[in-house]
Parts: structure tokens; sequence; C-alpha cells
């Protein structure tokens, strides 16, 4: 009985969808031609200068359709009219514009950008960012706030106890471990940058300073793909459902969150005591303490609730914001409701994840 | 174990079944680890690489006195790029213990360290470190070329600026150094038993180009066969870029989909104003 075989079928990948065949197809042309007369060096020519059936599409810019990305080495445009960008560079010897990055094209004006699809936070000046120490120097504290660089916080850009603009002086040199240590983490403001990107931060304001009695997670930020994106309002106060009391957020745009129980505002503090005097006496105790308050446990557990609302939101590829956060919050408040463990069921991960998720994009 | 090379001449057909100029399977993923910066999955044939992109980030304080700080790291104009291997114990047939200091292995971190450092932008993150972290799975044949791939895919999605990618596969012949056949033809992406057996070379390209960025041969072989053997495996190199960027286009365009990244704008509609 004579033996049939069927020829293979070919296994489309999804992404062969769009593009067509011509990888396939030509490799197919190339082994026809080896069954003549196996390898000679004529062939090989020809195959290296075979032509590209794939349509470059630097070629023809008019084909660059919004939904499609760049990637490394790909030719934006050869009009000498734009400007170059982030994600660019000019080939030497041409005026043709090339990407350096995967990613989508960006325009302001003339000037030609690319967003990369995930990098690290690139640090602008008033950005609010979460960071964490990792060096004491002499002057100054070298910040990780997730960029290239570390961030510098000198002793100068900080509020010292006992009074906002006391002059620093040599003892608050040889205290520095004081107020900042190796591993604190806190809440600054992007003061200046370096030519080299490096950023200058300070916490020269109420707002800003060490961070205690809650809970750090890190995504990625600003640079591209999903994250914490720069917004009208990255810190906010809410109060959490099932007694959790209330809760202060802090996004920072580097993408580092913190979610902490609120403690009194020293706007509050203003209203109960008598002078201001009082007040930055009253601060200064608290200000730079490692300390944590009581926190109770229904408090933890809606942080942890908050926290897991932020990890669901990332790994689901959505943008991480004070209106998300807080319709996820009070989906996820809502799903734990009716799940067998009621409240307590903080568990936000797999499918639960996908399931919030679902319920915020409204499909 | 002599591999039959009379028989190639009979079919024309490999020990594994393909011809000269065919490639392995290829299969490739990116952002395979959320935690890194950038992250990769390469495998060509039963050859299989992880990587691991951390970085540009600055390293701080050193810890434990090793004052000997890395050169080209620290305070210099540009980044370093710092390549670590991990060779699985069971990647290959003999469960062989590689040790750190290999020097096997110092090579090729050494030539995958230099490759990228020229296609990636360094000098945008001064005084930083591109940490590119390699693991093999599972060894059969073009280990450096499966190395690099990976490493240049996880380094696009890592978002590093760089010229282009850098592709990489395996060219040798079909006949060994001491058969002395001027006529034997070239090969295409090797696999262990060729390369136990028969000369080979590794040639990475930049991009679509025919420039070589890394070009290493450790066998010996007639000069008159290298020509041949060059001109496949850059083709080979080629391909393999293709590849790559149809693995990074995909996710692109699936994240896209997803929202994740916002839409680009089109050249055309820049034309109106």
């Amino acid at each position: 009985m004579p033996i049939t075989i069927i020829a293979p079928k070919q296994v489309r990948h999804p992404y062969d969808a769009q593009h067509d065949i011509a990888s396939d197809s030509s490799s197919d042309v190339d082994s026809d031609d080896s069954i003549a007369g196996g390898a000679d060096l004529e062939g090989d020519i020809s195959m290296k200068s075979r032509p590209s059936k794939k349509a470059r599409t630097g070629g023809a810019p008019s084909t660059a359709s919004k939904f499609d990305i760049v990637t490394p080495g790909e030719v934006i445009t050869d009009d000498p009219q734009w400007m170059r960008g982030h994600g660019t560079y000019i080939a030497p010897a041409t005026s043709s514009i090339i990407s350096s990055v995967a990613g989508t094209v960006t325009r302001t004006n003339k000037l030609l950008s690319i967003r990369p699809l995930r990098a690290r936070y690139t640090p602008e000046v008033g950005d609010l960012v979460v960071g964490r120490i990792v060096e004491v120097q002499a002057k100054r504290w070298r910040v990780d706030v997730g960029a290239t660089q570390l961030a510098s916080l000198p002793l100068s850009a900080i509020n010292l106890p006992g009074g906002i603009l006391r002059k620093r002086t040599e003892t608050d040199e040889l205290q520095i471990r004081t107020f900042f240590a190796e591993g604190d983490l806190l809440v600054a403001e992007v003061q200046q940058l370096f030519q080299d990107g490096g950023a200058v931060l300070h916490t020269r304001s109420l707002k800003y300073g060490k961070l205690r009695n809650g809970v750090f997670v890190a995504v990625s930020g600003m640079g591209g793909g999903g994250g914490v994106v720069r917004s009208r309002r990255q810190v906010w106060t809410f109060d959490a459902a099932n007694d959790g009391g209330q809760i202060d957020v802090v996004l920072g745009v580097n993408g580092y969150v913190w979610i902490s129980k609120h403690v009194e505002t020293p706007e509050g503090v203003i209203d109960k005591t008598a002078g201001i005097t009082n007040m930055e006496e009253n601060i200064s105790a608290t200000m730079y303490s490692s300390q944590n308050d009581r926190i109770e446990p229904e408090t933890m557990r809606e942080i942890v609730r908050v926290r897991g609302v932020v990890t669901a939101l990332v790994e689901n590829g959505l943008r991480v914001d004070e209106d998300m956060l807080m319709r996820g919050y009070h989906e996820a408040v809502e799903m734990a409701l009716v799940s067998n463990d009621g409240q307590d069921d903080v568990y936000l991960g797999g499918e639960r994840g996908e399931q919030l998720a679902a319920a915020l994009t409204g499909i | 174990m002599p591999l039959d090379t009379s028989a190639y001449s009979l079919a024309l057909l490999r020990v594994d079944g393909r011809r000269w100029n065919e490639l392995r399977r290829i299969h490739a993923q990116i952002r395979t680890q959320a935690a890194a910066d950038g992250s990769s999955y390469f495998e060509m044939g039963h050859t299989k690489v992880m990587c691991v992109v951390n970085g540009p980030s600055e390293p701080g304080p050193r810890r434990g006195g090793t004052a000997a700080a890395a050169p080209g790291g620290g305070q210099s104009k540009d980044a370093e790029v710092a390549v670590s291997i991990v060779v699985a114990g069971f990647s290959s047939v003999d469960r062989k213990r590689v040790g750190r200091g290999d020097k096997r292995i110092l090579e090729l971190q050494s030539t995958i360290s230099s490759a990228l450092t020229a296609s990636l932008h360094t000098h945008l993150y001064p005084h930083s470190t591109i940490n590119i972290s390699l693991h093999v799975l599972s060894q059969d044949g073009s280990l450096l070329a499966a190395l690099i791939n990976a490493a240049t895919l996880a380094c696009v999605d890592a978002g590093i600026p760089m010229t282009d990618y850098v592709a990489a596969c395996t060219a040798g012949s079909t006949s060994t150094y001491a058969a002395n056949d001027e006529s034997a033809d070239p090969l295409l992406d090797l696999n262990h038993q060729e390369e136990q057996e028969l000369p080979g070379l590794t040639v990475a390209t930049l991009g679509d180009s025919d420039r070589v960025a890394v070009l290493v041969c450790e066998s010996r072989v007639q000069v008159g066969r290298l020509e041949g053997m060059l001109a496949v495996g850059v083709d080979g190199c080629k391909q393999v870029r293709e590849i790559l960027d149809r693995v990074v286009r995909e996710k692109g365009r699936r994240m896209l989909q997803e929202g994740t990244v916002e839409k680009g704008v089109g050249l055309d509609e820049m034309d109106m104003d």
C-alpha cells in the first residue's frame, strides 16, 4: 500500500496576518534553488541582492499609519524639514531621521521624537517623585527615583527642623543621618536638571518629606508603557470603605507609589495651636521620625486593597491615576462584598485582577 | 562520533534534514519578566536562552570595599554594558559544571558587551551601567548567536536607544578542514553536531546593512571557503533581523490595541499643517 505524504500545513502566527508572507515565501524560493545545484557562490550573491519584499515604511512616509510602531533602525523620514528629537538619530552623511527605540512617533511642531514602548523614568522639572535614599554624602543624599541616574537631594533643599527658613549650619551637616538615612523613603519635587539628565530634588514644602505609616509599590512610571501618568493630582486623601479611616495616596511620576494612613495635616495643626511658631515645633518633632503611628487593622486592610488595585491596573496594562485608582478601589470593595471571605478578601491578582480591569474599561 | 558528511552530497540534506541555507526554527518573546527593565526569551532550534536587562542605572555605593570600580562605569561619560552569562548545568548533554571564571564564558561576555556597546547609544547615559544577564537553558550549537539575539531583543524591550538591531547567526562549510575540499558548500545555522565536526563562524550584522558587528571563527578553514560562509552568514543575519523585528512589532501593536501606549501620529497627518 503506497504511503501518501501530506504536505505540512503552514502554521500561521497571529502576527503574520497583517504582514505578507514575503519572508516565508522567499525562503522557500531559496530552498528550491538549492535543490538544483547546492551552494554556488553566484546563488549567494543573488541572495544578497534579493529585493526586500517588505516595503520599508521609511521609503514611503505616507504609509506610516498611526497604528504602527517604529523599531530601531527604521527610517522615519528622509525629508530634511524635520528636526530630530528623543529616540531618533541621523545617519552620518545623510539627512534621514532614523528611529533608535521601538515606540510611537510623536511630534511637536517640526520636532520628531519617538515615545518608547517602555523605558526608565526621565525626570522633568516640577515632577512629584517618591524616592529611596541609597547613599548619604557630606552635604547631600543620593536618591533612587527609578531614573537612569541617582537624583541628588542637597542638605540645603530640605526643611530643617525648628523653622522652615532656617539657614543650614555645620551642626546640621554633622547630623545629616538624623534627617534621612539609607533606605528611607521620601516624597520630593524635581527642582532642576543637570545637563546629563541627573535630577536635583527639594522637599521645601510641608507636602514633601519623609514617608511613614504606609506601604510602597514600584510600578513603571513616565517614560512609556502604562504605569503612573502625569496628571492634575498626584497626591490625595480619601475615606476608605469598611471603617478604614482616611488613606493618603502619593503617585510619584516616576512610578513609585506610596499608600499610607492619613495623619493630621499641618493645616489641621494650625487650627488647633495658637501661632505659626508652635506649628513648626510640632512638625519638627515628627517630620523626620521613622517611627510608625498606630495603624488599625481595618486601615491596614484597606491600604492593602489599594495596593492590590495598583498592581492589578499595571498587570492589565491600564494607566494609574486618581480617577482609575478610585474607581478601581470602589470596584474592589464591591467585589470583596460578594466574595466568600467578605470584606477581608483583598486578593486582586490573576483572574480577579482581570475582572477588575474589565469592569473599569467597561468591556 | 564522526558526522557522516558523505550523506550530504547524496541528498543535499543535513543531519537534521535542513538544506544548506535553512535556519532552524526561531521562536522569540519579549517582556517575559515584569520586574526587569527589559527581558526576552530566544530559541534557535534547541538552543534556548533567556535574557534580562536592568538599567541604565547608576550603581549605588559599592559595599565590601571593592574600590576598584569597573572601567567604563563610575564617572565615565558613557554607560558601561556589563554582561553576565550563566550556563545552566542541565543545558547540554554532559552535565558539566561551568565556573564563573571560565575563559570561554568570559570571552562570550566580552564579545557581546563590545558588540552591543557599539550599537547602543551609550553616550546618552553617563555614569550608568546597563546590566545584561543571560541564562543558557539549553545548548545545541550557535550559542553566541542566540545570546546576541536575546540580548538585542531585551535591550529593545528596555527602551535603550540603539543604532539598529544586532542580529547574529552562524555559518559553516560542508566538509572538514582536513578534507581540503575547495568546492564544499557553505551551511547556515550550525547545530551542535555540525559545530563539533565542521569549520564554522559566528557573524552578527547591524540591521539591514552588510556591516559586520561580530565575526568569530574558532576553527581552521581554507580561506577560499571563507567568502562563501560569510556571505551565507550575513544573509542569515538579515533573516534573523526580520524575525526579531516582527516580534517587537507584534508586541508593540498589541500594546497599542490594549491602550497601554498612546498612538503615534502618522507622517501624512503632519504634512497637513
